[in-house]
């Protein structure tokens, strides 16, 4: 009895670090849906880029190109980015309920020359908390409103209209 | 063409279809809507969903109704800190304004439901609100006068069932839209703020910023444009070591503890007490706790930490002037003609 106390306990508390973990998901246009844990995206070849923040200064991110992220996912993108596809947007959701939409095509280095990461680094160190772990940086645009903080889901659709 | 014009009626009499019913609303509140295709708003369903959302026997006691805790004159909510249930309970959370709700995805203070069908059939089964299963509800609804012949008018079929309630109730609540407030007048350039509400407005949608001089309550983050809520989740600081779990609750991520659905601010100065535990009477308490108060933690939105209308202070310190135009500017989004309007009041009373 007191074992099975215990092996209850034990799972109730393993499956609360499991469910404890952040993570960001690629879901939609895929050939295979992705869950993405914080040691997954560790494992991954990391960029740096430059974003001017909100407090008008510039900041060194470093993280995985999305692009990759939508490749492991089998997203259509390089040379099958044409015809149709064309039409397809990737909507980044995160925790709080912001979104923020791109076309598929600005995600693309192929197509869009600046490279957009899911950044886990700022200045050489952890995000902070309400940022991290993983923050959408978009270089180059006037505003920082769709370098969006804790991102948890990258969904890809067709426009259809 | 006679013979024609005779098929037509007759088809129209035999298949009695529901008239569709558009909502009306002006076009800066976007028409990012939710409308499942299954369940058009339509002039006999909006007809029934009225009717039952005033009925009782809609409760296992015959006594709560949906506007028991949704009451018209405090703009569809119940003025209490949580409300009372058919046992005697009360709810864990405030009972929530029902305007606007055609904007809305993500219902409850935590989110859980995702639409408003999912989110109309909780309160009516929940055992510590109204108490009843749905099927019993229709069984109720089936023996009483005029009801059959209202789901025949709205669905095609006197046979009623929890799908058809719920879809009523629904197609009712979407066309409680609230947009004639004196902001919308000033939006259609029919009314001219005092320089109060003017001052008040201006702070409400501006970020302070001390060093260029710039005063603002940073309101408009979480509650900018014309409706006055983003769909968004964040911990607004009200303690510092949250009693309710609120969106983490459902996300079973950490870094939701003490998040809450942003809320529409239209028709606030009518729903009293605030905050998703009623703690707040009054809308300078409100305001107090935003410019002075906001408890710092792990989970604190990060749009609300050192946010201040000082250099390097940690709360906005907005001046006791500045408090009463936001206020003032917050009193502009009453709407006295929804809490008076004959489409959503009580259908019993009426007759």
């Amino acid at each position: 009895m007191i074992k099975n106390l215990i092996a209850s306990a034990l799972l109730v508390c393993i499956g609360y670090v499991a469910s404890a973990q952040a993570y960001v998901q690629v879901t939609g246009e895929v050939s295979k849906t992705l869950k993405l844990y914080e040691a997954d995206i560790a494992k991954m070849n990391k960029v740096s880029v430059s974003l001017t923040d909100k407090d008008g200064k510039d900041h060194s991110y470093t993280g995985v190109p999305v692009l990759d992220i939508l490749n492991n996912a089998g997203v259509t993108t390089g040379k099958q980015l044409h015809g149709e596809n064309l039409t397809k947007y990737v909507l980044v959701k995160c925790a709080d309920g912001y979104q923020v939409l791109f076309a598929l095509a600005e995600m693309d280095t192929a197509l869009s020359k600046k490279t957009i990461i899911l950044a886990t680094r700022a200045d050489d160190k952890p995000l902070p908390e309400g940022k991290g772990p993983f923050r959408l940086v978009v270089p180059g645009e006037g505003r920082p409103a769709r370098s969006c903080f804790q991102v948890v889901e990258f969904i890809v659709k067709f426009a259809k209209d | 063409m006679r013979n024609s014009l005779l098929i037509i009626i007759g088809l129209a009499i035999t298949t009695n279809t529901p008239t569709p019913l558009p909502l009306s609303y002006p076009s800066y509140f976007g028409n990012r809507i939710y409308i499942p295709a299954d369940n058009p708003v339509t002039v006999e369903g909006v007809a029934l969903g009225r009717r039952l959302f005033y009925e009782t026997k809609l409760s296992a006691n015959n006594r709560i109704s949906c506007a028991t805790c949704h009451r018209q004159e405090y703009a569809f909510t119940d003025g209490k800190p949580f409300s009372t249930g058919v046992d005697g309970t009360l709810t864990k959370r405030n009972s929530m304004t029902l305007a606007n709700l055609v904007w809305v995805r993500n219902f409850f203070w935590d989110g859980r439901a995702d639409g408003l069908e999912e989110q109309a059939a909780t309160p009516l089964t929940d055992e510590h609100e109204m108490g009843q299963a749905l099927c019993k509800s229709a069984e109720k609804l089936q023996a009483a006068k005029p009801y059959p012949a209202l789901f025949k008018s709205a669905f095609g079929s006197s046979h009623i069932t929890a799908e058809g309630i719920i879809n009523a109730i629904t197609q009712f609540e979407r066309t409680l839209i609230s947009c004639n407030s004196r902001y919308d007048q000033y939006l259609q350039e029919k009314y001219q703020p005092t320089p109060s509400e003017l001052n008040g407005m201006t702070l409400f949608f501006a970020n302070p910023n001390p060093e260029k001089q710039v005063r603002g309550a940073a309101c408009g983050h979480c509650h900018g444009g014309p409706k006055t809520f983003n769909e968004l989740f964040h911990n607004n600081g009200l303690d510092s070591m949250p009693g309710d779990a609120g969106r983490e609750g459902i996300t079973k991520q950490p870094t939701d503890k003490g998040r809450f659905r942003v809320v529409t601010l239209r028709n606030i100065a009518l729903t009293a007490p605030y905050m998703h535990d009623g703690r707040f009477n009054t809308l300078e308490e409100v305001v107090d706790h935003y410019s002075d108060h906001v408890q710092s933690s792990r989970t604190l939105s990060i749009f609300l930490q050192d946010n201040s209308n000082t250099t390097h202070g940690k709360q906005l310190q907005l001046t006791a002037q500045e408090k009463k135009d936001l206020i003032a500017f917050l009193h502009m989004l009453t709407d006295s003609s929804f809490i008076t309007d004959k489409r959503f009041s009580d259908p019993f009373k009426n007759k």
